[in-house]
Order: C-alpha cells, then sequence, then structure tokens
C-alpha cells in the first residue's frame, strides 16, 4: 500500500461517505418543511426562511469533505 | 409561419442544442481544467503579480476591486439627481434595498434591525457582487499561460493557449476573503453584544460560574445532601459555558469553509462541465451559480444576523 494508492482512496471515501450525512440531513429538513408547509400554508416565508438557513448548516458539512478530497486531490 | 405545436418546438430545440453540442465540440474544444485552490496560481507555484509591502497583488484581489468600484458607481450614480417618485437606477438602488431592510427588520425587530444593517447589507451586497461577477466571461480566461496540447473527452487533442495564471479570478475563490468576511462578522456580534448588555452579562454567557460557588457554599454550610444535585449541574453548567465559547470561535472557520468550499467547487463544475461538453451544458450550471452565488451571500448575511439577535437578547437569570 503505497502513499499514491493511499491519497486516491482517501480522497474518494472522504468526498463518497462525507457526502451522506448532508444528503440525509437536508432530506429530513425537506420533509418536515413540507409537513409544516401542508399543515399551515399561510406561514410559508416563515417556513422557506427557517428551512434554507438550517440547510445552509447542513451543506457546510459536505463542503468540508469536498475541501478535504480537493487538498488529497492535490497533494 | 405555421403555427407550430408543442412537440415540434420541443423536438427543434433538442435538435438545436445537439447541434451546438457538436459544432461547439469540434471547432471550440476546451481544455482539461487546472484545479488549483491558491489565489495566483502559474506553473509550478503561486507568484503574486506584485509585492507592495505586505500586501500581494493577486489576481482575486484585482476582482474584487472591481466589484468595489462596480457597488460604488452603482450606488453614486443612483443617487445623484434624487427624485421623490423614483425612476431607472434609483428605483433598482430603492427595491435593493427596502428588500434587505425589510429581511434584517423581520429577524431582528425595528430598532436592532436599524443598527445591524449597514454591515448585514454590506456584506450580502460584496458577497453577491463577487460571486456573480464571477460568471462574466472575462474571469478565467485571460491570463498568462503557455501553449501547449491536452487531451479532451470525445472531441481529440486540443491544442492552443492555455492559461496558468488568469488575470481575474472571482474574489471570493480565495480562502482569504471568506476569511476576512468571517472575522469582521465575529467582530461585529461580540462588539454588538458587548455594548448592548454590557460586558460582565456577556461574559457570563461564557464563564457560568454561579452554580458551582452556590454549591459550594451549600457544601460548607453543611447541607449535603442538596449540595450534591447543586454542585452537579454546577459543573455541567461550567462545561456548557466552555462549549459555547469554543463554538463562538469554531463558527469563523464555519462560515469561511461555507463561502469558500461552495464558490470553488461551483467555479471547478463550471470549468468541468465546460471541458465535458462545450456549448450546451454549461448554460443550466450557469443558472445553478447565480442561485447558488444569492443563496450562499443570503446564508452568511443572514446567519451573522441570527447570531447578533441571538447576542443582544438579554440573558434571562436561571434560578433553581
Amino acid at each position: 500500500m503505497d502513499a499514491e494508492a493511499m491519497k486516491m482512496l482517501g480522497a474518494g471515501l472522504a468526498m463518497g461517505l462525507g457526502a451522506l450525512g448532508p444528503a440525509l440531513g437536508i432530506g429530513i429538513l425537506g420533509f418536515g418543511a413540507m409537513q409544516a408547509l401542508g399543515r399551515n400554508p399561510e406561514a410559508r416565508g416563515a417556513i422557506m426562511t427557517n428551512m434554507i438557513l438550517a440547510i445552509a448548516f447542513a451543506e457546510a458539512i459536505g463542503i468540508y469533505c469536498l475541501i478535504v478530497a480537493i487538498i488529497l486531490g492535490m497533494l | 409561419m405555421p403555427k407550430l405545436g408543442l412537440k415540434s418546438k420541443v423536438a427543434i430545440g433538442i435538435f438545436v442544442a445537439l447541434l451546438l453540442m457538436l459544432i461547439g465540440g469540434l471547432f471550440f474544444p476546451a481544455p482539461r481544467p487546472d484545479i488549483h485552490l491558491s489565489a495566483n496560481y502559474g506553473g509550478e507555484s503561486p507568484e503574486p503579480f506584485y509585492r507592495l509591502g505586505p500586501i500581494y497583488i493577486t489576481n482575486t484581489l484585482i476582482a474584487s476591486w472591481i466589484s468595489i468600484l462596480v457597488l460604488i458607481g452603482f450606488f453614486y450614480f443612483a443617487t445623484r439627481k434624487m427624485k421623490l417618485v423614483p425612476r431607472g437606477l434609483q428605483n433598482l438602488a430603492e427595491t435593493v434595498v427596502e428588500t434587505l431592510l425589510g429581511f434584517v427588520e423581520g429577524v431582528a425587530g425595528k430598532e436592532n434591525g436599524r443598527r445591524f444593517f449597514p454591515i448585514i447589507a454590506t456584506i450580502f451586497l460584496f458577497v453577491i457582487m463577487n460571486a456573480w461577477m464571477g460568471l462574466l466571461p472575462i474571469f478565467n480566461v485571460i491570463g498568462t499561460g503557455h501553449t501547449g496540447t491536452s487531451d479532451t473527452l470525445f472531441w481529440g487533442k486540443y491544442s492552443g493557449f492555455m492559461v496558468d495564471t488568469a488575470l481575474f479570478r472571482p474574489a471570493n475563490t480565495d480562502i482569504n476573503v471568506p476569511l476576512m468576511l468571517a472575522l469582521v462578522s465575529f467582530m461585529a456580534v461580540e462588539y454588538w453584544g458587548i455594548t448592548t448588555v454590557g460586558f460582565r452579562q456577556y461574559a457570563g454567557k461564557f464563564f457560568r460560574y454561579r452554580q458551582l460557588l452556590h454549591g459550594l457554599g451549600q457544601l460548607i454550610r453543611g447541607r449535603i445532601k442538596s449540595a450534591v444535585g447543586i454542585l452537579f449541574y454546577g459543573a455541567i453548567d461550567v462545561f456548557v459555558g466552555v462549549l459555547e465559547l469554543v463554538s463562538e470561535c469554531v463558527r469563523i472557520v464555519s462560515f469561511t469553509f461555507r463561502l469558500f468550499g461552495n464558490m470553488t467547487a461551483g467555479e471547478v463544475l463550471l470549468l468541468m462541465m465546460a471541458f465535458l461538453i462545450p456549448v450546451v451544458i454549461a448554460v443550466p450550471f450557469y443558472g445553478l451559480e447565480m442561485i447558488l452565488g444569492f443563496v450562499q451571500a443570503l446564508i452568511f448575511a443572514g446567519l451573522t444576523l441570527v447570531f447578533a439577535t441571538v447576542a443582544v437578547t438579554p440573558h434571562e437569570a436561571e434560578h433553581d
């Protein structure tokens, strides 16, 4: 197992496994937002604003994994 | 011209797209993009264009100067001869300012909203101007480079000019710009918090020793049974305070990498798409990039606003 192979494996695993969590998190957020919207269509503004805010938090973690993968690819 | 039904319009659209793809691929292929995270990458190692003492003049710095000039010019020309009923540029500026003010006041309330508005609106406008100007055709393609060949995926070899050091690069892809914005937002939130609720109460959010001292007082007076419970919760309180302090500081890192990662990933995505299928595929990704630029600016300004609102809320006393 030389360093080159481990680097490539690390880059692929970093992005692949790292995208799992944020994707699931954003899906759960969307589910909750759809349910809330269905129950109370009038609160659309507040629901959408808070959903976008929470999605940004979840997505940032996926971006960290992307940075790690890019850095591993460049090393 | 005879009236075209929907199906024939779709068929003509697909045919034109395929034709553009073929023409673009055969006559205008794109070289394989060189992905680098540092700003002024040219050939072997990053070298800025010019060193002005401690300041490095890089392509991202030039791009941020351009967006600053565009913003200043826009607002200067919009407020030159102001009429009561706005038209033209003044109308656009008023719409932008009113929408932002409505957003800020919606989250922070009326008087706090007025106080937070300048910094939040500046962060939003700077980020969105940087992000959208990065989509202009002059960014990332004009620069110093070398003539060489590179393989393209389906379209044979590309031989021609390949850019090494671009003259303009979107300012958000340099890690210093998101870091600067994150530090500014952190310092602004701390400043607003300390000037609103006072230093002792604001620091009391992070150094919570009151319950622990209360528990020790109970222990000294000899009431062991109640002291144990209060000591336990006091220790947890101290730990929670430390966790809050750490989370305040980690917010800087999180803001930086969120903006930097989104913008760099977007730039790499556009270059890769142009490399894969020359003319057609880049168009929907340009739309994605425009939406993403707007959303990231909104997130940055909105998160700063939310944390500032939390920081200026007086801490409700918790006594048991």
